[in-house]
């Protein structure tokens, strides 16, 4: 077997302020760029019912002033120096990145320091901003996937608050007052709850020094409460069918997932790759984004060789709790929403039963150790990464994961997939489009 | 940095066969390479009642190589740590592969099969045929994919290259058989008006000795004829309203034909639509639309400018009781850059930003590789990248304002507005 590889950039230092912000530098040679990314342990995970989207309003709202720099001031000062800038919010982590040439990294990291306690919250923008936030869920409500998806989760989660979508309720969006969103910010926002992840082209004593000046001096602020809701194991299938404009029947079968740090985890994000041919953990490029379509996985020759689907992929992105494994399939024509789910029964009963087959295991591998190889890229690839894995566990995370991965031996995908994909947590949601333009 | 590190250059040489090759060098420190066939094979070149031939060729073209069947290859790559991706745009069919550097002669290879032997098998049609009736029905059915689609055949005479998506309609992709594809395939995929992109550390010697497998391999080398380009005429219908009940959203486009790339015009129009909506977060529409109005999520501008011409449009998304002033903001903004020169502080602020998002972009294989694509394509000098910065700062502001007259043309525009009921 070969050896496992290293991931992870050539220099990292880490080290701890005061006030409780962990702080992540690493340099890179001959790099022309330099990415600033703050990493906030607050996402919807911590919302209740009533202020549910208010970790995305809030990110929103970061953009809107602080008191350095007056609304527009912050992306003007980013986009001036040519710098790309955005943020976005999860389930358990709000995420803030600027990617400047190299010269200009003391820009973000002016504007992150001077926004991580200090961001206005201005009541006119607030409800300004509302609009805007609803029209970014009714853009995503034109399509069937985002219907599936918040119906999937409010099947899936009776407890726990991954019940809702990110964006929220449309209810709890209208109603959600300036005075609301500003106490949320000043409890979940703050060194104490955070990750600054500088990755590029700099001097590390120069920006160590500029980070313990410009962020040293913030009040130790900044909540990370563990949710006390835990979801209890399902007793019996779950199952809805949404109708709608849309294309062809579109399926989710769905099943409770470990969290990201379980020791389960590593078996059934082999799962996924075998299923879907990949896991968005160790490719290239960054960890999120929509799964590719691999004809030399399961779900695809299953599904689609057969032309019984369009496309057919798996998708498994560990949470911080016990999330979902998701199998997706877009039917061809014709072909009716209970035969997608056989076929797909089919394939998950067939890896409980009889597990991967050595060349699949050997080729899942290869797979996973070539994506590690390349999957810091960039200043702002390797700040995402360094600043993903942070919010789930300690620095050495990821190579443990990346190791468990490459060891895992066919019996224990075998007996992950048996646990997995019991009947008794069976989640189903269908899309049945009804003929509409 | 020396012209063959710095991923700015891009050489190239024009083999006796006509092939173009072209190497950059990848980013510093990074341990991929990517590499880019184009073929004159977009769906400009789909011939009449046979819509979709292009489309339905590039979607089989990974299925199979010589003796590798789709699974085969697909593993085959997956195991180097390659991707392979295609891609099918009104003028060409792009075929490119990435993967870690140390696996660049295999997938190369790989990629050169994939060219030179796809498969085409009958059974494969008829896979590729369905994901093309259902990329046909989300054009119809989302409101984004169809507002375009209808804005395009507002502004675009029949038989114009950049009129329909290239998906073709149904009876018409149900008339192709293996036979047109693979003729399709023969008479496209030639070496002159092909081109071989490659980013990555070997030198353009080197690379041209990797591409010695791509020699002797065409089935024909002469690059096929220009499809017929009828002018852009002034849009019959202004305005179209497409009722989409059941969506939460409206889509509003509003734009029209507009000048090609090699247009001397060209730096300034497209420094006109940064302007207008181009910038992220700058731009007239986002500042106006969003930031100011806060009327939608998204709002932004387009300019694609190719061989035979192209569009421009102005673009929002947001709720049907909103349409009509999100409508009436963008119809002005798209006049204030026509009307007004852009004041130089606006002008200086939104060049240098983009201008400065250039080393952004040439932080990754990916981001630089397409980057080479475009310059090697559109036939810009080699060192393009280098003194781009200097050609943009040296546009007046007028200049600005006298291309945006004439690359957002509207007299010959039109308004589509597409989703939910009772919009307009």
């Amino acid at each position: 077997m070969a050896p496992t590889p290293h991931v992870g950039p050539a220099r990292v230092r880490r080290f701890r302020l005061k006030n409780g912000l962990s702080v992540v530098l690493a340099p890179i040679r001959g790099s022309a760029t330099a990415s600033v990314w703050v990493w906030y342990r607050v996402g919807s995970k911590n919302e209740w019912p009533g202020v549910t989207g208010a970790s995305h309003w809030v990110e929103h709202m970061l953009f809107q002033g602080s008191p350095k720099y007056a609304k527009g001031e912050i992306d003007q000062a980013i986009v001036e120096v040519g710098g790309a800038l955005n943020a976005f919010t999860d389930y358990d982590f709000t995420a803030y990145f600027s990617v400047v040439p190299a010269p200009q990294i003391g820009v973000p990291l002016d504007i992150e320091a001077d926004r991580m306690t200090r961001a206005t919250i201005d009541p006119a923008e607030v409800e300004r901003e509302r609009t805007v936030v609803l029209s970014e869920r009714e853009g995503n409500e034109n399509w069937p996937e985002f219907r599936v998806d918040e119906e999937l989760g409010a099947l899936a989660f009776r407890q726990h608050p991954y019940r809702w979508e990110v964006l929220g309720y449309p209810g709890d969006i209208r109603a959600l007052t300036p005075r609301e969103l500003a106490a949320y910010y000043r409890r979940f926002y703050g060194p104490r709850n955070a990750v600054l992840v500088v990755a590029g082209g700099f001097d590390e004593t120069e920006i160590r020094r500029r980070v313990e000046h410009d962020f040293g001096r913030l009040p130790a602020t900044g909540e990370d409460p563990a949710v006390g809701a835990q979801e209890p194991e399902p007793v019996g299938e779950r199952r809805a069918t949404l109708t709608g404009p849309g294309t062809t029947p579109y399926l989710c079968v769905a099943y409770p997932a470990p969290a990201m740090t379980a020791a389960e985890a590593p078996a059934a994000i082999l799962l996924d790759v075998l299923l879907g041919g990949e896991t968005g953990l160790f490719r290239a490029g960054r960890a999120f984004g929509p799964p590719a379509e691999h004809p030399s996985a399961r779900l695809y020759r299953a599904l689609v060789d057969p032309g019984l689907a369009v496309e057919a992929v798996s998708s498994f992105r560990p949470r911080f709790y016990p999330g979902l494994f998701l199998l997706l399939a877009q039917a061809a024509e014709g072909v009716s929403l209970e035969r997608l789910e056989t076929a797909i029964q089919r394939e998950t009963d067939r890896l409980a039963r009889s597990g991967p087959t050595r060349a699949e295991l050997v080729d899942a591998r290869e797979r996973i150790r070539r994506g590690a190889e390349l999957a810091y890229e960039g200043a702002r690839g390797t700040g995402f990464r360094l600043g993903y894995f942070a919010m789930f566990s300690d620095p050495g995370f990821e190579q443990r994961l990346l190791d468990s991965l490459l060891g895992a031996g066919s019996e224990a995908i075998r007996s992950a997939a048996r646990s997995l994909f019991r009947p008794s947590r069976k989640l189903v949601v269908g899309y049945a489009p009804d003929g509409g333009p | 940095m020396t012209p063959r590190a710095d991923p700015r250059w891009v050489e190239r040489s024009t083999r006796a066969d006509g092939l173009t090759i072209a190497r950059q060098a990848p980013p510093p420190s990074v341990e991929s390479f990517a590499a880019t066939f184009i073929a004159p094979a977009g769906h400009a070149y789909d011939p009449d009642g046979k819509e979709g031939l292009a489309a339905l060729t590039s979607l089989l073209l990974p299925s199979g190589a010589g003796r590798r069947d789709r699974r085969v290859l697909a593993r085959e790559i997956d195991r180097l740590g390659g991707a392979l991706a295609v891609r099918c745009e009104p003028e060409t069919i792009e075929l490119s592969i990435r993967g870690p550097t140390s696996a660049l002669e295999r997938l190369l290879a790989l990629l050169a099969d994939v060219v030179f032997e796809p498969r085409l098998g009958a059974s494969d049609l008829e896979r590729v045929r369905r994901q093309l009736f259902e990329r046909q029905r989300r054009e119809r059915t989302q409101p984004d994919s169809r507002a375009e689609l209808e804005l395009f055949r507002s502004i675009f005479p029949q038989g114009h290259p950049y009129r329909e998506s290239g998906s073709g309609t149904r009876s018409s992709v149900e008339r192709i058989g293996p036979t047109e594809v693979r003729r399709f395939h023969r008479d496209h995929f030639t070496s002159e008006g092909g081109y071989l992109v490659i980013t990555a550390p070997p030198s353009l010697d080197r690379v041209e000795r990797l591409a010695g497998q791509w020699r002797g391999r065409f089935a024909r080398e002469r690059a096929p004829a220009s499809p017929s380009v009828p002018p852009a005429r002034p849009a019959r219908d202004r305005r179209r309203t497409i009722e989409m009940p059941g969506r939460s959203q409206v889509e509003i486009r509003y734009g029209g034909s507009t000048i090609a790339r090699s247009d001397e015009r060209f730096d300034a129009a497209e420094l006109a639509n940064e302007v207008l909506g181009g910038r992220p977060l700058l731009s007239r529409l986002f500042q106006r639309i969003r930031e100011r109005g806060g009327l939608a999520y998204h709002s932004s501008s387009e300019f694609e400018a190719m061989r035979w011409g192209g569009h421009w449009l102005a673009q929002a998304g947001t709720g049907s009781d909103r349409t009509e002033r999100v409508l009436v903001l963008l119809t002005a903004e798209v006049e204030r850059i026509r009307n007004h020169s852009v004041p130089d502080r606006e002008l200086d602020r939104v060049r240098e930003s983009w201008i400065g998002s250039l080393p952004l972009a040439l932080d990754t294989t990916t981001g630089a590789h397409a980057l080479a694509v475009d310059v090697v394509y559109h036939g810009l000098e080699g060192d393009h990248m280098v003194h781009w910065p200097a050609r943009l700062r040296a546009i007046p502001s007028r200049t600005v304002r006298d291309a945006a007259v004439d690359a957002m043309d509207t007299s010959r525009s039109a308004v589509v507005v597409a989703g939910p009921t009772q919009v307009g």
